[in-house]
């Protein structure tokens, strides 16, 4: 039978999506493969497909817990019963008892540092691993933007477990970061499939806007004229909250804020709301969206700008899904640069926080492997961020053997090299607001390729018609209170016609 | 000027306890500290229904609040931390309660333990009834718990029934359960989901209903409580619903050391023994009996305080509406505090009052 074939029984779908053929066939030929595809095309259908075909399990190494959550949430949901995810998320008496049935698994999603511990790779070992895929490889290269430290003993440990047949996945990895894939994975041979990072469904639009006040008009503005639903994107939560409560005061009604900081309810509802067409608007920080698969979405809007092109990118690629035209504006106000590299660099921790935590490791003689039970009082001490204290624990637990005064000067200087990258990727992303030639060849560029057919709905700067966005029903169909309760509670548990 | 709805609340427990206590003993409260003080002090006070009801006030939003009724001249303070209630105060609380009423149906002490998995196996539940009656088998759970989803898992394959009667037999039960005078159903439906239609999140549904957040916080589980009582009253009449309760979290547990403790008590040792077989101070011992008193309806304290000098110290407490160890002391003066304390666990909330 054809690929194809296999892709309508397995999944449903006529058709694949640009780059999901010729990543599989190159996997399905034992050939390893490093696919860049851009974000939307369904990546996880280049591990789905083969894995039903191929005899054995596939081992799927991903960066972030939410994103894997997501991910087994959804293979469930289509009804795959033999996946499951390794990670922190699981008791140990509930890691044990997965760990002595894997054989059970198709599908097993794992955290590098999971990968890491000895007695996981031993059971790993006695299975059949017929495909070892990393997910967001670029996080592997210390080029790629979201360089993490574990990411850098994925080699060595694929090495541990027999060197399986290897699928690196990602959205945007330029040429030399590609290459830094291969060998840190130890790959001698590959196959690269590699498809633009374009999307010439979605027009690039830059505003500009004079002061605070006047970007949230804007947005608010732009919310009510485009035709949803939308996305907007903020780099503070409060700012996203303090900007949906603005957007209802102003009579945009379906938004919600969504955040990290929400309760685990509220982001399952307000994500599913947003899905099923319940909310027109979100207004998001970044931890929004990886993971949902809606195909409608037609307008993303930057409050702030991200801190590099390769983010940008993605999350303006969650419209258009449908490959219907779609817009993505971002709105700049002077100050915004300044906001990017203190975000930058807050990420990161400083050399007095590094000197802090190796004066007291010193102090109290403690080792690398004993970070974990002490991060609560670590992180306190040095005055650590989740993810400065993250890119630590990382590093140092990448470490085969301690020398203190050694490592503190080596985390120092990978830390400087990394600031030195991210501001690097900041002053990329500024350029490419203030540039005065096509956005898409900016961007384009950014990713060594050279612009093919401009789309007529281009950019800011070759001229879009913003009314081909505008909102097609106006009055939208708004949810009726119902003062029935009973009659509510019956339209959800029965059958219409049950209903008397 | 008026009160916020959980402005009200705050006041009326702050008269309740009249500056004996300090403004932290909300906070725990609140929270549910399953320590002897605040088991204790909630049943002195008769304030057990507010127990662990509110779990996400924090230290320092409780002080600000006090602060602003303090320069509202709502409340004045009456020693470190403490405060009473001004007579402005008591008017202002006294129109905001006719206008806006004290749940009366709220138990959280009954039912801080059951609230929390109840409702998330009954919005599981009713989602997943929902969907298999329109047929539809992909969709995302509204809880992503493994324990939740297994659970719920084996509870429908427990009924054995079909999807329609299953459904239909939810709908019949919450219909009647949530009827329930002076509750509002229509807060806890709104959250629900169910086929092609996402429930409502807290902060969205207050606003549907118009209502301040922590309002509608104790409103809702105002009638959640309501219809426990109801669904566990008449339980062979909710076989469904009765079942999402299950029946270790059905009386209210004790901590696991006091547990600890009144096995031993319960095999005949003394507290002495029981203190030296546990490596503990006798006064942790006695904290535990105090909970046990106050958990454990009947338990027996004549083996630690003779009826007689039970008596005693009732009248003199009687006499005494400071609810002072000392006062009382001062008066029984061969009592000591833990014979005391055993007294007003024990009758505190009928006799004392």
């Amino acid at each position: 039978m054809e690929l194809k074939g296999y892709l309508n029984g397995f999944f449903k779908f006529d058709d694949f999506r640009p780059g999901q053929q010729e990543t599989i066939e190159s996997v399905l030929t034992e050939s390893h493969t490093i696919a860049m595809l851009p974000t939307g095309t369904g990546k996880s259908l280049c591990y789905q497909l083969p894995g039903y075909l191929l005899d054995g399990a596939i081992l799927v190494v991903s960066p972030l817990l939410s994103l894997m959550q997501d991910q087994v949430e959804q293979m469930m949901a289509m009804g795959e019963k033999r996946v499951i995810a390794l990670n922190s998320f699981l008791t140990p008496q509930q890691k044990a008892k997965a760990l002595t049935e894997l054989e059970r698994y198709k599908f097993i999603f794992i955290s590098p540092e999971m990968l890491g511990m000895d007695f996981v790779l031993a059971s790993l070992r006695k299975l059949k691993i017929s495909l070892f895929v990393v997910d967001e490889a670029h996080c592997i290269s210390q080029w790629g933007y979201d360089f993490r430290p574990d990411y850098l003993r994925l080699g060595e440990l694929r090495q541990q477990i027999g060197q399986p047949l290897t699928l690196a996945l990602t959205a945007t990895a330029a040429r030399e970061v590609r290459a830094d894939i291969a060998e840190k994975l130890c790959l001698d041979q590959w196959k690269e499939v590699v498809y633009s990072v374009d999307r010439p469904t979605i027009s690039m639009v830059i505003e500009h806007a004079d002061t605070f006040q006047e970007k949230l008009e804007r947005t608010v503005e732009l919310v009510k004229f485009l035709q949803g639903p939308g996305i907007v994107y903020f780099s503070s939560k409060k700012i996203a909250e303090q900007a949906a409560a603005y957007m209802r005061e102003n009579g945009v009604r379906k938004v919600m804020a969504y955040h990290g900081g929400l309760d685990s309810e509220s982001r399952i509802l307000i994500q599913q709301q947003f899905i099923n067409g319940q909310l027109d608007v979100v207004c998001a920080t970044s931890a929004f969206g990886m993971g949902i698969n809606k195909e409608n979405v037609r307008f993303v809007i930057h409050f702030h700008m991200p801190l590099q092109i390769e983010s940008y990118l993605q999350e303006i690629g969650r419209a258009a899904r449908d490959g219907k035209d779609s817009t993505a504006i971002l709105i700049y106000s002077p100050g915004d640069e300044q906001l990017a590299f203190q975000l930058a660099e807050g990420e990161l921790p400083d050399r007095y926080q590094i000197e802090r935590l190796f004066a007291y490791l010193k102090d109290h003689k403690l080792g690398y492997k004993e970070l974990a039970q002490y991060t609560e009082d670590l992180i306190r001490i040095c005055g650590f961020t989740e993810i400065q204290w993250r890119i630590v624990e990382e590093y140092l637990s990448s470490l085969s053997h301690t020398d203190l005064d050694l490592d503190s000067h080596s985390l120092i200087q990978m830390i400087e090299r990394r600031l030195a990258v991210k501001n690097g990727k900041v002053r990329k992303m500024i350029e490419y607001v203030h540039a005065q030639e096509c956005k898409r060849s900016v961007i384009l560029k950014a990713f060594n390729e050279k612009p093919e057919k401009r789309p007529e709905y281009c950019c800011s700067i070759c001229g879009v018609d913003m009314d081909h966005y505008k909102k097609m029903e106006p009055g939208d169909n708004e949810m009726l209170i119902k003062l029935d309760w009973k009659q509510d509670l019956a339209s959800i548990l029965l059958l219409s016609e049950r209903i008397k | 000027m008026g009160v916020t709805y959980l402005e009200s609340v705050v006041l009326y427990l702050l008269k309740t306890i009249k500056g004996e206590r300090t403004i932290y003993s909300l906070y725990h409260l609140f929270q549910g500290k399953r320590s002897s003080q605040t088991i204790q002090d909630a049943h002195l006070y008769q304030i057990t229904p507010y127990f662990q009801v509110f779990p996400s006030v924090t230290r320092e939003s409780l002080e600000r609040m006090v602060k602003s009724l303090r320069d509202r001249n709502l409340v004045k303070e009456a020693a470190e931390s403490k405060v009473i209630v001004t007579e402005y105060g008591m008017e202002t609380l006294e129109r905001s309660l006719k206008e806006k009423p004290l749940p009366v149906f709220m138990n959280g002490w009954k039912y801080h333990q059951t609230t929390e998995p109840f409702w998330e196996r009954l919005t599981l539940l009713v989602q997943v009834c929902s969907n298999l009656v329109h047929h539809e088998s992909s969709y995302i759970p509204v809880r992503n718990k493994k324990d939740t989803l297994f659970w719920v898992k084996q509870y429908i394959s427990k009924q054995g029934i079909n999807r329609y009667i299953l459904a239909e037999r939810l709908y019949m039960e919450l219909a009647s359960a949530l009827d329930h005078e002076n509750t509002r159903p229509e807060l806890v439906v709104l959250r629900l989901t169910g086929y092609k239609k996402i429930g409502l999140t807290i902060t969205q549904a207050a606003e549907m209903a118009g209502l301040e957040p922590s309002h509608y916080h104790f409103e809702f589980l105002n009638t959640l409580h309501a219809m426990l009582d109801t669904v566990l009253e008449k339980a062979s009449d909710y076989p469904l619903l009765s079942g999402l309760v299950s029946q270790g979290e059905r009386e209210v547990p004790l901590t696991l050391s006091t547990d600890k403790t009144y096995g031993l008590i319960q095999k005949g040792y003394s507290l002495e023994e029981i203190a030296a077989a546990r490596n503990l101070k006798q006064s942790t011992i006695e904290d535990h009996v105090v909970e046990i008193v106050l958990s454990i309806k009947g338990f027996n304290i004549d083996a630690y305080v003779s009826p007689e000098k039970q008596k005693k110290i009732l009248q003199a407490a009687r006499d005494n509406s400071a609810r002072k160890l000392k006062q009382i002391k001062e008066r029984v003066s061969d009592a000591t505090y833990f014979e005391i304390r055993l007294v007003m666990a024990k009758y505190g909330e009928e006799q004392w009052n």
